[in-house]
């Protein structure tokens, strides 16, 4: 199978908009992984992401939700589309594997 | 929440995020981006805020944001557009191997002519502007009051050049500049060459390539810098470096060596000369002359300046130089000095008086400009019409593609970018053209030294490149926009007609007709006039007479003796001027009026021995003593043109001395035949000594005896310059200069006129290709060789006819000034250049015609018709 080559950024975006489930949107994304992970993002860099990641197939957005303090002007809201969650479940799939294969730390004396 | 109605983002940030933003993207992006600046405007304040919405303003600025990008992203999707518009354009051009090939041709031929046209105007008007300090380089000149009012002169008091660095601040550099013509004498040989007297510091700032040696060689003052033609002449293949030479100034001979070489200048420099030599070594700059002698002799004088000096500043300084000067030499007062930017200079010739150049030669510009022009004009003419009538066999193709949605401007676009493939091969062929071949011819007719310079020239690139885009463009524009133009329906119904019978095609074949026949009446007119001039009695005898020059007055009669005493020498006769090269003039006075004469003195003898035609009167007579007196010759001329009838009683005034008109002789030709004949007196002179002495010879001797008379020459004055000629050959010169004109006028009407039939035969032969059935079913129903003949040919002698009658008036105009401004004595435009131009191109174009007629008469009716 091809595989999804996901970049680390593109990883977390795709993990907070499934999280946020419905509400994710460019400040929300950013927020998100400021609150979830202590990260600061820049905005505009978030905003390329999630258009790459629409343009991938693996989010959908609509627009929706004016709210004042946007100016009246309304949010693109993005959801997980149904190859955004494979990618994600691929993704992990493979740390995971990878992950088993670690030899276990400072034990193994064969491999001196 | 309540600060939202106050505050508001930074509103010019806010536009920049409008402009450039893709309207898709904008909502969502000002959106998030308003709504940050109210998160921050809660938490850190307002400038925080608005600080921060600019950033993210200028964050957003990606190009996937951007809405140019949109723009190119559907651009270059036609990248793959572009790319098959040259492939197709290619394969179009590939097709059609023959008219591609008088296009390209003749469009080739067109932008050679152009370069050399270019290449000589600018040689003129860039000259020496490759030089890298040129910006801070000035001239310095002054004006004086004349009679005729204030008169700027190039040249400056010599001892300015020392007050300079006292007076002038910010002055880097300065050097003078001394034009002389001394005897330059190397083993035994002697030569006049043009040297400049300079300073060291003039190799500083003016920067010239040195084949051997190095620049700073003036240094020393008995060392000479030699151009590299000069090298050679002297020194041949030996190495240059520490030869001697010996230069001959004011009388005085001095002892050089050669401390370098330049390499080839090309005619690029804006001094002109052969070698140059330290002014310290100049014998008329001495020390210890008089004050008020040093500050009457005048040279040329330039100054560097420092980077961003103040020119204003300076210039006042210079008021010190007009002080000083006005006080040593008061008879001759500046009225003020002024500094001449360098590359200025080319734009003040004509208004500085002995200026470094004072010649611009407008009339050879307008004529190598006017030829490049009618045979670019040619060639694009030829171009647009067989461009139009080839798209002829690609209307299906301009249907088709309109029918599955090409734009108009995707048509023209693939025109023009066929357009530009052709021009572009014409602009390299063109360049090849006229580095191999119109470039030598060109420099061996005007004898200069012109070459294409592709690494150092960078406005050769900018020619060029603007070349490629007006051909493309001009030649482009009208077939791209008229083929286009069409609609489909009528195209693939088989409706639409084209091409060959257009109003548009015949007008540029009648203009291109009528140039033809203008550069041909030039070029038979120039010869015409050539063969009556060659003809044209000088109105003396040239035959068997020796012109020798006497360079100074105590050589004169030890060599008129000796030379007498040569058998072959029949008389021999001393004067100021010769007849066959310029006369002085005079001004004299005839009942108080002023009039301005050629004066020619000479022995007595001199009008006799010339064989000048007496009208009336006497010649001079040797032993009166009243003829050497008080008695002038005139010509004819002279009569006419100050309104006298011979016996004339009255005096003539001239240097307050009263003359007889004791005889008139015929007009001759003294100077040549592109001037007038002036009004001339003839004094004779009692026995003094002259510059030339003419020797007339036994009849047939001349020539053989030239050897013989030079030998007594140098014999008598060991070291100067035999300058002997014959009389016959006083107007080699121009004659020769006159048979270039007329190779370059040959050539271009030859030219013009292969263009003109070369489109004549693309016209035809398309013509015929699209309406060989037509003429084969004329033929099975019986037409003949004149019906069809006729049929073919009717159209192009209408053509010719019209063009006939234009060229007719516009040459009888245009090449009669042309001629004006070439010859006094010329034959005109008359029946016989422009019959023979017009005949010419009658035959030329029936027997292009002819040769597509003989085609359909060859052809086989059987073989055409049944072809589909």
């Amino acid at each position: 199978m091809k595989g999804y080559h996901l970049g680390e950024l593109e990883e977390l975006v795709l993990l907070i908009v499934g999280i946020l489930n419905q509400e994710a949107y460019g400040v929300s994304v950013v927020e998100e992984i400021k609150g979830q992970t202590g990260r600061k993002v820049n905005i505009s860099a978030i905003h390329t992401v999630l258009n790459r990641l629409e343009e991938k197939g693996l989010l959908t957005s609509a627009m929706g939700g004016a709210t004042e303090e946007r100016g009246g002007r309304r949010k693109r809201l993005f959801s997980l589309s149904a190859s955004g969650r494979a990618a994600i479940n691929e993704v992990k799939e493979v740390r995971n594997r990878l992950y088993d294969q670690l030899p276990p730390l400072a034990l193994d004396f064969s491999h001196g | 929440m309540d600060k939202n109605r106050t505050y508001y983002p930074p509103k010019l940030a806010d536009r920049f995020l409008e402009f450039y933003c893709l309207p898709e993207l904008l909502e969502q992006i000002q959106g998030d981006a308003y709504e940050i600046f109210y998160m921050d405007l809660e938490e850190k304040g307002l400038a925080y805020a608005r600080w921060r919405y600019i950033f993210h303003v200028f964050s957003f600025f990606k190009w996937r944001n951007i809405s140019l990008s949109k723009f190119i992203n559907q651009k270059s999707n036609q990248g793959a557009m572009v790319r098959s518009y040259f492939k197709i354009g290619w394969r179009n051009i590939l097709k059609q191997k023959g008219t591609t090939f008088i296009s390209v041709f003749g469009l080739s031929c067109a932008v050679g002519c152009c370069i050399v046209a270019y290449l000589f105007i600018a040689n003129i008007w860039f000259k020496g502007l490759n030089q890298p300090y040129k910006d801070e380089i000035y001239q310095l000149v002054y004006t004086a009051e004349e009679a005729d009012g204030p008169i700027t002169y190039g040249t400056v008091a010599e001892p300015i050049a020392e007050l300079i660095p006292e007076n002038l601040n910010q002055v880097k550099n300065q050097t003078q500049v001394l034009l002389e013509f001394p005897l330059l004498i190397h083993n035994n040989e002697s030569f006049y060459q043009r040297s400049l007297f300079v300073d060291p510091s003039y190799m500083e700032m003016f920067e010239y390539r040195m084949d051997f040696g190095y620049p700073g060689a003036l240094e020393e003052t008995d060392q000479v810098i030699l151009t590299k033609q000069l090298s050679e002449k002297l020194f041949g293949d030996k190495h240059p470096i520490g030869q001697e030479l010996a230069l001959v100034v004011n009388g005085e001979e001095r002892l050089y060596k050669v401390g370098g070489v330049m390499a080839d200048l090309k005619d690029m420099v804006m001094f002109t000369f052969d070698l140059l030599v330290n002014v310290e070594s100049h014998p008329g700059i001495k020390p210890d002359i008089p004050l008020k002698d040093a500050w009457s002799r005048e040279l040329w004088t330039f100054i560097q300046v420092e980077e961003e000096a103040d020119m204003a500043r300076i210039e006042s300084e210079m008021a010190s130089f007009t002080l000083m000067q006005n006080q040593i030499n008061p008879d001759k007062p500046y009225v003020k000095m002024s500094l001449i930017a360098y590359p200025d200079i080319i734009y003040n010739v004509g208004k500085i008086q002995r200026g470094v150049r004072d010649f611009l030669g407008i009339g050879p510009q307008i004529l190598l400009g006017t030829i490049g022009l009618f045979i670019l004009l040619l060639a694009v003419f030829n171009y647009i019409n067989l461009s139009v009538l080839m798209a002829s066999k690609r209307l299906k193709e301009i249907g088709v593609r309109k029918v599955i949605g090409s734009k108009r401007e995707q048509l023209i676009f693939q025109f023009l970018s066929e357009n530009l493939l052709i021009c572009f091969f014409a602009i390299f062929l063109g360049c090849l053209m006229a580095g191999f071949i119109f470039l030598p011819g060109f420099n061996e007719i005007a004898s200069k030294n012109l070459q294409i310079d592709l690494f150092r020239d960078k406005n050769i690139w900018i020619f060029l490149g603007g070349m490629l885009l007006a051909i493309t463009l001009i030649s482009g524009l009208y077939p791209a926009t008229y083929l286009s133009s069409f609609k489909p329906i009528s195209i693939l119904k088989g409706n639409q007609k084209i091409g060959s019978k257009s109003v548009f095609t015949s007008v540029l074949l009648a203009f291109q007709f009528t140039l033809a026949i203008i550069s041909m009446v030039a070029g038979i007119a120039f010869v015409q006039t050539n063969y009556i001039n060659s003809q044209r009695d000088w109105g003396y005898s040239s035959a068997d007479k020796i012109i020798v020059n006497v360079p100074e007055s105590k050589d004169y009669f030890p060599l008129k003796n000796k030379l007498s005493a040569l058998s072959t020498v029949m008389e021999i006769s001393g004067s100021q001027d010769y007849v066959g090269n310029w006369i002085r003039d005079k001004e004299v006075f005839l009942r108080d009026e002023k009039y301005e004469v050629d004066f020619l003195t000479a022995e007595a003898n001199y009008p006799e021995m010339m064989d000048l035609e007496l009208r009336e009167g006497r010649m001079f007579n040797s032993d009166l003593i009243t003829d050497t007196q008080e008695s002038i010759l005139v010509n004819q001329t002279f009569l006419d043109r100050l309104g006298l009838d011979f016996p004339y009683e009255g005096e003539v005034t001239i240097d307050s001395a009263d003359y007889h008109v004791v005889g008139v002789v015929d007009d001759f030709h003294t100077t040549f035949f592109s001037n007038g004949i002036e009004p001339m007196v003839i004094r004779a002179s009692p026995d003094t000594t002259f510059n030339f002495l003419t020797l007339k010879m036994n009849p047939g001797s001349a020539e053989g005896s030239m050897e013989a008379v030079k030998k007594i020459w140098h014999e008598t004055v060991p070291r100067g310059l035999f300058e002997g000629k014959l009389q016959t050959e006083v107007f080699e010169r121009e004659i020769a200069d006159v048979n270039g004109i007329t190779k370059l006028i040959l050539f271009s009407a030859t030219l013009s006129v292969v263009l003109a039939l070369l489109g004549l035969f693309g016209l035809v032969s398309l013509n015929m290709a699209a309406h060989i059935k037509d003429y084969c079913i004329r033929k099975v129903f019986g037409a003949n060789v004149g019906d069809l003949s006729k049929k073919l040919l009717k159209r192009y002698v209408i053509i010719w006819g019209v063009a006939a009658v234009i060229g007719t008036v516009v040459s009888s105009f245009l090449i009669s000034s042309f001629l004006d401004s070439f010859f006094a004595f010329h034959s005109g435009v008359g029946i016989v250049p422009i019959g023979f131009s017009l005949l010419i191109l009658f035959g030329l174009i029936f027997g292009t015609v002819a040769s597509q007629t003989w085609k359909v008469i060859k052809a086989n009716p059987a073989v055409i018709l049944k072809s589909e």
